[in-house]
């Protein structure tokens, strides 16, 4: 009994091992996407991506999911030419002039002009997949009267700011180059004004985030579309975006083909889906950002303060490349002193 | 040997060094603000949870009474409490509208270092508690019936008894403890109000992962293991020797006698513990009464992430407490064995060195050695869970050595003499050490359960553990959920805490 028993089981085993052989073979090719992880997670946009481009590629998807959108970066810095990644998701305006110097990127060769991203998209190595903007949030239940620019947010010392460290993340970062793009030169006295009412700077957007939700303070730093949401998740209305009479700083997020990828004809056609409605559908209730061209369906209605034009205010990238680490000394000095 | 993972991966930085630009990142104000800062709170936090500890240890020891063994058991788990669920634990009570300022009134300045401190001595008193306890269990039995005798009252027991044995164990938790705040990272960003109060640990993070400067990453880990060593190096010197006494130790207790002043000082102690360990706690556990906490059980996700979370903290602990043990056999042997001798220290203050050396900068250098050496990253696996393993050694050497060290002092004659050897020493010892090794074992598992940041960068599809998946629904609004995924983490910690000290520490274990 014992002997029959055992026999089964290692047939059973056997017949699992050429089974899962056999359907590795019938979906040879495999497109390794490094992400970030709420992008791949259960609720976030991946799966759902995944399911949309396998049914066109009879290939198998698979997402590595990392910490952040940094974590892409420096994973792929780190594994060098040997990396297995074909296709980079997640990277944003900022890195882009990071990961191009790391000479690991190829270029993409999709035509962007369907791109609707104000002034276009030129980059041949880059190409966008979602977009928003930079913006402070404030609980209207707790707030009556609300600032209406970025001016009265540093001003007004009434008010308990949280944002984070443009050191560790990338809405912080995204901060600093906003107050950059408004006060230029004089960026550090901003800074220091706005120290001085600011609660705590946080490593990341969820300590920023949960502090803010917990009541720790009146505003906190996030997207354009975060109101989006909570209405959509929760139903929940009392969260707003403060208005930005200066203009907002945008965020987009960007995806690129690796120069090593083990399958490179797979990865080209998985940069033109992105700029398809198969990717960009996913985004808005998946991601909690704006697509990148214009879609059949209409967005919710919950994004529509997300959707109200402002000023756009972009620094060139290679000026942010070169001379980031000076304004991160200056917001240092300023906010230390 | 094992430890020189550590070195290996820092020298792997070394390489992409370029000594030269060195004297101009020491040129830099902020830097000497820095380390300053870092200093000054690891010192007083350290100080602080230490000061706290010595009573509440010392009340624990002594006093039976209800709930007793879940405090321990509590104690056991706070320090794998993610830093983010702590900071949001400590702001639901602290914080501006939380419970102290809607009962008292009372508005604390939370934002600086008093936040900080909060945090720290909520991580880490618990934890000098466990190991100052271990402390007491060395104290022999004998020493106890003529304190009975004498009829000592608590503090006189204190001090001729518990004081010579709390002394040798105070260093080493000291050093533990101090080397846990000075690399603290998120704790100390969050709750230290703005980049005035933000440790060494905050600029490795940023040049190795924002700029990718493994040039000055290498540098500043360098400067940090120099620090640490500087600062353990001169502890230790202070330190009183570590002379285990030879007398044997004997499973029984003998009441000393009680008093006023001594029941007030339990009380005090015991109220530290109410402040600082207990509403946190409560804070967190607070969502496991909610609706969705049950729809949080209910995803398939959770269990998922549970299984991967204990396929890797298993294997960890185990590989873990195989290099604790033959550290602790090595430094055995060469105690008293002449000019060996020295040795028998050194051996655990090098295991100490690794947490001296950022986790980051461990797993980033064993990566490149990796991949220069061409292993490809689907054994990343096995990685995550060698370099979990190597970060809990420091945690199971301060659990087993003490054990093993008396073991030595008292019976290694008599071994030797009888001639008793291998296997048939390990099975006398065995009863006695056992509750050492299972606490040691448990440390390396709650370790490798609660840990973010290796997986975190060796991670790959289907490696979600419990705590990336806590930080995934955390970084997507999901607070509720991550709140109920946090309080699953710790019942689990809990759990296998409770089941692994009573299986492998014996019934003994449970008294203390």
């Amino acid at each position: 009994m014992k002997k029959l028993s055992f026999r089964t089981c290692s047939s059973i085993a056997l017949a699992t091992v050429t089974l899962s052989f056999s359907v590795l073979s019938s979906a040879a090719q495999t497109l390794n996407v490094y992400t970030y992880d709420s992008f791949a997670s259960d609720w976030g946009p991946g799966p759902k991506i995944k399911e949309n481009f396998e049914k066109q590629c009879d290939c198998e998807v698979n997402f590595v999911a990392l910490d952040s959108s940094v974590g892409i970066l420096s994973r792929v810095q780190l594994e060098g030419n040997s990396s297995s990644a074909d296709v980079l998701l997640g990277l944003d305006l900022n890195l882009m002039q990071a990961a191009k110097k790391s000479g690991l990127l190829a270029e993409h060769g999709v035509d962007t002009s369907v791109v609707n991203l104000e002034g276009g998209w030129s980059d041949k190595v880059f190409v966008p997949f979602d977009h928003g903007h930079f913006a402070f949030i404030y609980n209207s239940e707790t707030l009556a009267n609300p600032p209406k620019s970025l001016a009265e947010i540093v001003e007004n010392q009434d008010l308990r700011v949280i944002y984070q460290d443009p050191r560790t993340s990338t809405p912080g970062l995204g901060l600093l180059l906003w107050m950059k793009s408004v006060y230029g030169d004089k960026a550090a006295s901003a800074w220091s004004k706005l120290a001085s009412h600011t609660v705590t700077v946080t490593k990341g957007w969820s300590d920023a985030y949960g502090l803010f939700l917990k009541g720790e303070a009146d505003l906190v730093l996030s997207y354009t579309t975060s109101p989006a949401y909570h209405i959509v998740a929760e139903g929940e209305t009392k969260y707003q975006a403060i208005e930005a009479k200066e203009g907002r700083y945008p965020q987009v997020e960007v995806a690129a083909m690796m120069k090593s990828a083990p399958n490179k004809a797979l990865a080209e056609r998985f940069m033109s889906f992105i700029l398809t409605s198969g990717f960009q559908s996913t985004i808005a209730t998946g991601n909690w950002m704006l697509p990148v061209i214009d879609l059949e369906q209409p967005l919710p209605d919950a994004f529509a303060s997300a959707m109200k034009p402002s000023t756009n205010l972009v620094l060139p990238a290679d000026q942010v490349a070169e001379q980031r680490k000076a304004w991160v000394n200056e917001w240092l000095n300023a906010t230390t002193e | 040997m094992f430890v020189c993972i550590g070195a290996f991966s820092l020298m792997a930085l070394l390489r992409y060094s370029d000594v030269a630009e060195w004297s101009s990142f020491l040129s830099q104000p902020y830097l000497w603000r820095l380390i300053r800062f870092s200093l000054w709170q690891a010192l007083l936090s350290s100080l602080l949870s230490l000061v706290i500890a010595v009573p509440v240890a010392s009340c624990l020891f002594h006093r039976s009474f209800w709930g007793r063994s879940f405090l321990l058991q509590l104690f056991s788990v706070s320090m794998v409490v993610p830093s983010i669920v702590a900071i949001l634990g400590i702001v639901v009570v602290y914080g501006r509208t939380g419970w102290l300022a809607q009962i008292s009134g009372i508005e604390l300045p939370l934002y600086g270092l008093t936040g900080i401190l909060l945090a720290h001595v909520f991580f880490n008193m618990p934890l000098a508690v466990r190991l100052l306890l271990q402390a007491y269990a060395l104290i022999p039995s004998g020493q106890w019936r003529q304190a009975y005798q004498l009829g000592f009252d608590r503090w006189s027991a204190f001090r001729f008894i518990e004081w010579s044995y709390l002394r040798k164990a105070l260093p080493g938790a000291f050093v533990l403890i101090f080397m846990l705040c000075f690399s603290s990272f998120a704790v100390v960003l969050s709750l230290g109000g703005g980049p005035k109060s933000s440790t060494l640990e905050v600029a490795i993070y940023q040049a190795l992962r924002f700029d990718f400067d493994l040039n000055k990453a290498s540098f500043l880990a360098l400067l940090q293991v120099l620090i640490c060593t500087v600062i353990a190096l001169f502890v230790y010197k202070l330190a009183p020797v570590n002379h285990q006494d030879s007398s044997l130790l004997a499973q029984s207790r003998f009441p000393i006698r009680d008093s006023y002043g001594a029941k007030a000082l339990d009380v005090i102690a015991f109220l530290c513990v109410l402040v600082f360990v207990l509403p946190p706690f409560i804070a967190i556990f607070d969502p496991m009464f909610s609706t969705q906490f049950l729809q949080t059980l209910g995803s398939l996700r959770l269990w998922q992430a549970v299984l991967v979370s204990l396929k890797i903290a298993f294997p960890a602990a185990f590989i873990s407490l195989l290099l604790g043990l033959s550290f602790c056999v090595l430094a055995r042997y060469c105690m008293g064995k002449g000019k060996l001798d020295i040795w028998s220290t050194k051996l655990e203050q090098v295991g100490n060195l690794i947490l001296m050396v950022p986790g980051l900068v461990i797993a980033t250098g064993l990566f490149l050695w990796l991949r220069d050496f061409g292993l490809s990253f689907s054994s990343s696996y096995w990685i995550v869970v060698w370099v979990n393993a190597v970060m809990a050694l420091p945690f199971v050497l301060r659990c087993m050595m003490p054990c093993f060290y008396q073991q030595e002092r008292r019976f290694r004659h008599l071994y030797s003499s009888l001639g008793v050897q291998a296997w048939s020493r390990c099975k006398i010892e065995w009863p006695l050490v056992r509750s050492a090794v299972a606490q040691a074992f448990a440390f390396a598992l709650l370790l490798s359960l609660g840990d973010m940041g290796v997986i975190a960068l060796f991670g790959s599809q289907g490696m979600v553990s419990l705590p990336l998946y806590l930080f995934q629904l955390i970084g997507a609004y999901r607070l509720e959920e991550g709140a109920c995924v946090a309080v699953v983490l710790i019942l689990l910690c809990l759990g296998l805490y409770v089941l692994f000290s009573r299986i492998v520490g014996g019934k003994w274990h449970a008294q203390g």
